[in-house]
Order: C-alpha cells, then structure tokens, then sequence
C-alpha cells in the first residue's frame, strides 16, 4: 500500500485536491520513497507514525 | 570622446585619435563592430554581443513511473549541453549555477497514461517555489505534456532549483530517448 493509499485509508474524506494544496507528498527520486513534505489541513491531524505503519 | 582603433598591424598596437564626436567604436580589422554612445552600447548590423554566463539543457531520455498524488522530482539524467557544468544529471538533478544572476528556466514534463490532473512546480533549495502549471484534466482534454517557465535570482554558490511534478491517476511522466520529451532548460539572462 502506498503512502497516499494509507493516508487516504485513514481519512477517506481527503480529496485529491487537497494533495496539490494543503497537503504535499513528496518523493525526493533519491530511493528513499514518498514522504509527507507539507500537512496543513484546516481539521485533520497528520497521521503519527503508528498510523502509518 | 577619443577613437580608439586596436590594430594588429603596424607599430602602435593601439591608436587613440580625438575625433570629438562622442562616440566610441570598437573596431576589428579596421571595420567597426560595436559602438558606445550616450545612448547606450550597441553592436554593428551583424555582429551580436554573446553572452557568456552558464546555459544548460537536460531531459529525460526514458519513462519514470510515479505515484498518483505525490510531488516526485523528475529525473533529467541526459545533458543537451552545460556550459558550466552546473547541472547534476547523475544524482540530484538540480542547477546550482556558479555565477550569481538572474536566470531564465524553462521546462516541460510529458505525461505516461491519462491524467486526472497533473502539475508542474519548481522547487529552489529544497522548498516548493514556484507552481509553473496545475492543470485538472476532463474527459477528452488530457494533456501530452505540460510546461512553465521562470526567471529566478541565484546567489551563484548555494542555491539551486529542481523540477517537481505530481499526477493523477496516470502511471508517470513520459520520455522516450530523444531531447524531445520531458526537458529542462535555462541560461543567464542578466548578472547580480
């Protein structure tokens, strides 16, 4: 599962929008994969850690 | 204002002459090529005064898949030119320019598959800085490529730019092995 299908797991309610606004993930093409560079959602928490285990 | 003439013949290697009339002409074998006056310099019908600074151009060369929803920074690992060797094409894929100035950048990344919406952003040391293009894509106008450009300042040691790009619902951006697909260019246009 990626990173934005576990995000999207955890809050189903994320649109794709908000990926290209107030949250970014990012992938630095580096081998160390996908990130979250940016969350500044209005109301949803950053997922920890744990969540995203 | 004196004339100066360079000569490449004779005795004296550099002739000063006042002609008293406000204009200096450089000239190269005896046929003027650029002239300074109150208004300014400028070059003779067919000359051009040819900039120096770093230029450079890279793409892509093959495809790179990609996440749907995330920014990925887009590999240029093939170099067209640079002139400075500014440009990292084998690790990081950034221009980090040796000369302070202001730069013109230009870039345009293809898409493999049909994007939802696909976006192009410039990003300079490491944060995001500039979005060149963020398109949402409808039935029947999804998009080959898209594309953007920038002038930006360098400080000539430290800072350098990147090219990010994010899609959806595609599988990543396009390249076959030309110059053709998914590049990146810039040059010096104006020092510090």
């Amino acid at each position: 599962m990626t990173l934005y299908e576990k995000i999207k797991t955890i809050y189903p309610q994320l649109t794709d929008n908000d990926f290209f606004t107030v949250i970014t993930l990012q992938n630095d093409s580096d081998g160390r994969g996908d990130y979250i560079a940016k969350w500044e959602h209005p109301t949803l928490a950053k997922p920890t850690e744990e969540q995203l285990a | 204002m004196a004339s100066i003439d360079a000569s490449t013949s004779g005795a004296g290697g550099i002739i000063t002459t006042a002609d008293n009339t406000g204009t200096l002409n450089l000239q190269s074998g005896g046929t003027t090529i650029a002239t300074i006056n109150s208004t300014g310099l400028s070059m003779a019908s067919g000359k051009v005064l040819a900039p120096t600074g770093p230029a450079f151009s890279a793409y892509a060369g093959s495809a790179q898949n990609t996440t749907s929803n995330v920014y990925t920074k887009v590999q240029f690992p093939n170099e067209e030119f640079d002139t400075n060797s500014n440009f990292d094409s084998s690790t990081n894929y950034r221009f980090t320019p040796t000369v302070a100035g202001y730069y013109q950048l230009n870039v345009s990344v293809s898409v493999n598959g049909s994007p939802a919406r696909f976006a192009i952003q410039l990003y300079k040391n490491g944060s995001a800085y500039k979005i060149m293009t963020d398109i949402s894509c409808g039935t029947g106008t999804v998009p080959n490529a898209i594309s953007g450009s920038a002038v930006v300042y360098f400080n000539g040691s430290t800072d350098y730019v990147e090219v990010y790009a994010n899609q959806v619902s595609a599988t990543g951006f396009y390249s076959n092995s030309t110059t053709v697909f998914t590049w990146f260019n810039g040059s010096l246009i104006r020092g510090a």
